[in-house]
């Protein structure tokens, strides 16, 4: 498999990168280099993966003449957005070139009447959704790093987040990409010319490249179904004395007929965070809360707001129904923000990005929440609980102070047993953030023989190996 | 690297969790785009640098002072990461372990990579001469390159008419009516040289307001610039002489009209000192005392409605070291409401820093004019006549760009607008 800069000096590979995109577009001096080392990982930051440049194309065209180089000349290209995922995914682990392609940020088309729109792949989901806004319509797939994940890095991982309960994951509205192939020969999915909503056109090609992390091509165009935004929302949050309980009433929410378009649940360090960050929301310290969000029409959302809100009572210790704007956004933006503020549940400490991010069997939350606990305890470990209980999707937040080299490796222990938890009780390792680095171990007890096809569909569209080597595939090596 | 700044990097840096938030509203970023120009990206270079992976260099400064120090990362942090300040703190470092030469040639870099810039700066001369920077630009000899590359930025400057802000207050002027407080007026460089006309404006209203006001002479520059060079050891020697200064004037608040002056005083003398030194007991009595003008007139004095009529729409810039730094936005905004025949109009963005943050216009011009489209375009949309803010910095940049625009709106500090109401000029 081939790594790093393959058959060229890495004096040689930046000359030829300067050649091709130019002084402003390529990075190679270490102060540069150095900043593209990490993503939001813990794994990236206590290894050293720096590459040997960084090239910003901005045409399809540029992308392209940079995948012909690197095919000929092995080298290893890792595609970049905006650097938030979890996984080390967009890190260079086997050297070579990282692309980022967070400048690349055209929204290209907004097709109001066929009701899509087509965007580079360094547009942000937050201002995607602001620019449409004006058409009355939205994409909803909404991860807590909306203000900075990039389409481009959400269709590669088929991120979700805070509203897939009802809306599902970002591979629901992609209706066909522009792909530059690991040999720098472009290709269009879903169809050359196509705007139809629906397709079964042909082998799924789209959905292959969906949570295909950068390993199968370069995605250098999507084009996205996008919705008409609801009139109407509301916010139902109830507090819990008892995690459990949180969770149970979840599913009575369910059971009574009803599908809020976003469920979360904070535990108590994440309430505890998200009030020093935030102080003026002011949520009660309980051991659990949980934000049901419902939209649609007034009425519908008023009296969904309603039966949620009875339903939570006869749990919760207190419930509180917001409606006004500011509160809404207040308390959306409390919970988006819980990923970096959970930092705060403990002082003089941070959280990691480790084991965060499985998900369970709906039936099973109640068991997962208990035992994740148990299992910190185990680890003399803090672990902050916040996601999307509405899908299964748990965040897990170690709390340690990464100074300290045994607390490191507790944590890293910790994040090593929810894991295998997940895949105890019929989960998954990850429900959004995808495989990356740091998963790749757990993907043959995973998957089994299905690993074995996945790996021969790689080999056959990266034949040399050169599309961010190092990722999902363990072993590859 | 050793702690500095009163400042435990590895302790800071350690909360930064890399989620690349702060990506989103850092002005300098968005212009630039590569992750060395985002907070989460100098962070990760101050770690870096702390954790000896990489080693002090010309380059590694130029990423580490092309930012404004807006404080914007910081307030946006989820985590607390307290960004702005591990970059002062960085700066500090880098500046003594680079030496001259090599900071001159970073800090010079918007300069020397711009052709056509010559001279005719002698009033941005002036300004530097006189001002607080004049130290710092001094110790590194950029002094020297000013008049041959600043030409772009001399535009910058207002026409500074006649005397100084110090030579048209008295010494003491005495509270029009019951006087109800002593107050200090720390009247710094940028309003004394360039914006003199905004020191009478904040004496008058003071004094209107119940207010014997004392303009205290021997202040120095408050150290602001010099610690965004990283000139710590100055900046400490200022606060102790401005203490002092300010201690002996015996009043009962320190009151500015400058937001970086006010800042400075208020929030960042305490964290100049070993925490439980007389010193720093002293600057943490000081923070009691200092009040950014606006903010006295709404939370202490009241204000006293003026005769006359302005009859202007305004708007109002916020500036960082006042929004962000110190958390005073609504007061400046009831000082424009409470000026009769005012219509006041928001902005969007308002907060947005305007891309002047000291000399950072000077020495990163092409950044700093980008930034400014935005703010300007904000701005226009309002269709005022008069754009308000509470910071001289802001105030020579918004009038920069406005007049690049060929726009004839007016830019004035808020007490400017309340001493028109009470002269009817
Ligand atoms: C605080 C926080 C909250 C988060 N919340 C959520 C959440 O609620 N839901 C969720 O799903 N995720 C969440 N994430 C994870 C992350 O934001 C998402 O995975 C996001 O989609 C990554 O986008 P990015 O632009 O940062 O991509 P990057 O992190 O830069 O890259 C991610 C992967 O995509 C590949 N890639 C990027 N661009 C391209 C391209 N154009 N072509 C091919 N491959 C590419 C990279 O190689 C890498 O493997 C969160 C992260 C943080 C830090
Ligand atoms: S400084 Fe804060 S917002 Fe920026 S990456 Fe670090 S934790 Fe996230
Ligand atoms: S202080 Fe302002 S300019 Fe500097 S990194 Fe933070 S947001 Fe960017």
């Amino acid at each position: 498999m081939a790594a790093g800069t393959g058959m060229v000096t890495a004096a040689a590979l930046v000359t030829d990168m300067l050649k091709l995109l130019g002084e402003e577009r390529v990075f190679h001096k270490d102060v540069d280099l150095k900043t593209y080392t990490y993503d939001s990982s813990f794994v990236s930051q206590i290894n050293d993966f720096t590459p040997e440049v960084v090239v910003m194309p901005t045409s399809t065209e540029e992308v392209s003449r940079i995948m012909r180089y690197a095919d000929e000349h092995g080298v290893a290209v890792t595609p970049r957005g905006a650097g938030s995922g979890q996984t080390g995914g967009s890190v260079a682990v086997r050297g070579g070139i990282v692309m980022d392609l967070s400048a690349w940020n055209d929204i290209v088309e907004v097709d109001e009447v066929n009701m899509q729109v087509v965007v580079r792949p360094g547009v942000v989901h937050a201002d995607l959704n602001n620019h449409i806004a004006s058409y009355g319509l939205y994409f909803p797939p909404d991860p807590g790093s909306s203000e900075w994940a990039t389409i481009g890095g959400m269709v590669a991982n088929n991120a979700s987040g805070l509203r897939a309960v009802k809306y599902g994951n970002t591979g629901q509205y992609v209706l066909g990409l522009e792909v530059v192939m690991p040999d720098g020969q472009v290709i269009r999915t879903g169809g050359l010319k196509s705007k139809a909503l629906k397709s079964v056109s042909g082998l799924n090609l789209t959905g292959l490249f969906l949570a295909s992390e950068g390993t199968l091509g370069v995605i250098t165009e999507v084009r996205l179904k996008v919705w008409p935004k609801p009139p109407s929302r509301a916010i139902v949050v109830a507090y819990f004395d008892r995690l459990e309980d949180a969770a149970q009433s979840v599913l009575e929410v369910f059971k009574a007929g009803i599908l809020p378009s976003g469920i979360e649940i904070l535990d108590d360090g994440a309430i505890r965070s998200v009030n020093l960050f935030k102080p003026q929301l002011k949520l009660p310290e309980v051991e659990a809360a949980i934000f049901f969000e419902v939209n649609g029409s007034k009425a519908a959302t008023a009296d969904e707001g309603r039966q949620i809100e009875e339903i939570a009572k006869k749990r919760a210790g207190s419930v509180e129904m917001a409606t006004d704007p500011k509160r809404m956004k207040e308390l959306w933006t409390g919970r988006q923000a819980i990923g970096a503020a959970s930092a705060r549940a403990k002082p003089n400490a941070a959280r990691i990005f480790a084991g965060e991010d499985v998900c369970f069997p709906m039936s099973k939350v109640p068991e997962a929440l208990r035992r994740i606990k148990e299992i910190g305890r185990e680890h003399d470990t803090m672990v902050v609980i916040y996601g999307h209980i509405g899908d299964g999707n748990m965040h897990t937040a170690p709390i340690i102070d990464p100074l300290k080299p045994e607390e490191v490796e507790a944590a890293q222990r910790v994040a090593e047993a929810i894991h295998r938890l997940a895949l105890e009780i019929g989960g998954a390792t990850t429900g959004e953030h995808g495989v990356g680095f740091v998963r790749a171990a757990f993907m043959e007890e995973e998957h089994g023989a299905a690993l074995e096809v996945m790996r021969r569909i790689k080999d056959c569209m990266d034949p040399k190996g050169i599309m961010n080597p190092g990722k999902i595939w363990a072993g590859e090596e | 690297m050793e702690v500095t700044y009163q400042l435990d990097f590895a302790q800071e840096l350690k909360k930064c969790v890399r989620c690349g938030k702060c990506r989103t509203s850092c002005p300098v970023f968005h212009e630039l785009r590569g992750e060395s120009a985002s907070p989460r990206g100098r962070l990760a270079l101050v770690k870096a640098l702390q954790t000896g992976d990489l080693e002090p260099s010309e380059e590694l400064a130029d990423r580490l002072y092309t930012c404004l120090l807006c404080k914007t990362c910081a307030v946006d942090c989820p985590s607390g990461v307290i960004s702005d300040e591990i970059f002062v703190a960085a700066r500090e470092y880098l500046a003594e372990a680079l030496g001259q030469p090599l900071m001159q040639r970073a800090l010079l870099r918007g300069f020397l990579t711009r052709p056509g810039l010559h001279s005719s700066a002698s009033s941005l001369m002036r300004l530097y001469q006189k001002s607080g920077a004049a130290a710092v630009l001094d110790k590194t000899h950029l002094i020297e390159h000013l008049p041959e590359k600043a030409e772009a930025a001399a535009r910058l400057l207002p026409d500074v008419a006649g005397r100084p802000g110090r030579k048209r207050v008295r010494e003491v002027t005495p509270a029009q009516g019951e006087k109800k407080y002593r107050v200090s007026y720390f009247l710094g460089c940028a309003t004394n040289l360039l914006y003199p006309q905004v020191a009478e404006d904040t004496v008058e209203v003071l004094s209107r307001n119940g207010c014997e006001v004392v303009t205290v002479d021997d202040v120095k520059c408050c150290g602001m610039p010099h610690l965004a060079y990283g000139d710590v050891d100055t900046a400490r020697e200022l606060a102790r002489e401005n203490l002092r200064a300010l201690a002996d004037a015996g009043s009962d608040y320190v009151i500015s009209d400058c937001a970086s002056c006010s800042a400075t005083l208020g929030e960042t003398y305490q964290h100049l000192f070993d925490p439980g030194t007389p010193e720093q007991a002293r600057a943490k009595e000081l923070a009691d005392t200092v009040y950014d003008v606006s903010r006295f007139l709404v939370e202490v004095t009241g204000i006293e409605p003026g005769e006359h009529q302005v009859e202007a729409t305004v708007t109002y810039h916020d500036p960082c070291h006042l929004s962000r730094a110190q958390k005073v936005t609504e007061q400046p905004r009831e000082v424009l409401r409470a000026v009769p025949g005012v219509e006041f109009r928001e902005m969007a963005e308002a907060d947005r820093c305007c891309g002047s943050a000291g000399s950072f216009s000077v020495m990163h011009h092409d950044i700093s004019a980008k930034i400014l489209e935005r703010k300007i375009d904000n701005v226009e949309a309002t269709q005022s006549e008069v754009v308000a803010t509470s910071c001289p910095t802001c105030t020579m940049q918004l009038s920069f760009g406005l007049r690049e625009r060929g726009s004839k709106a007016d830019v004035v500090h808020p007490v400017q607008l309340l001493a028109r109401s009470y002269r009817g000029k």
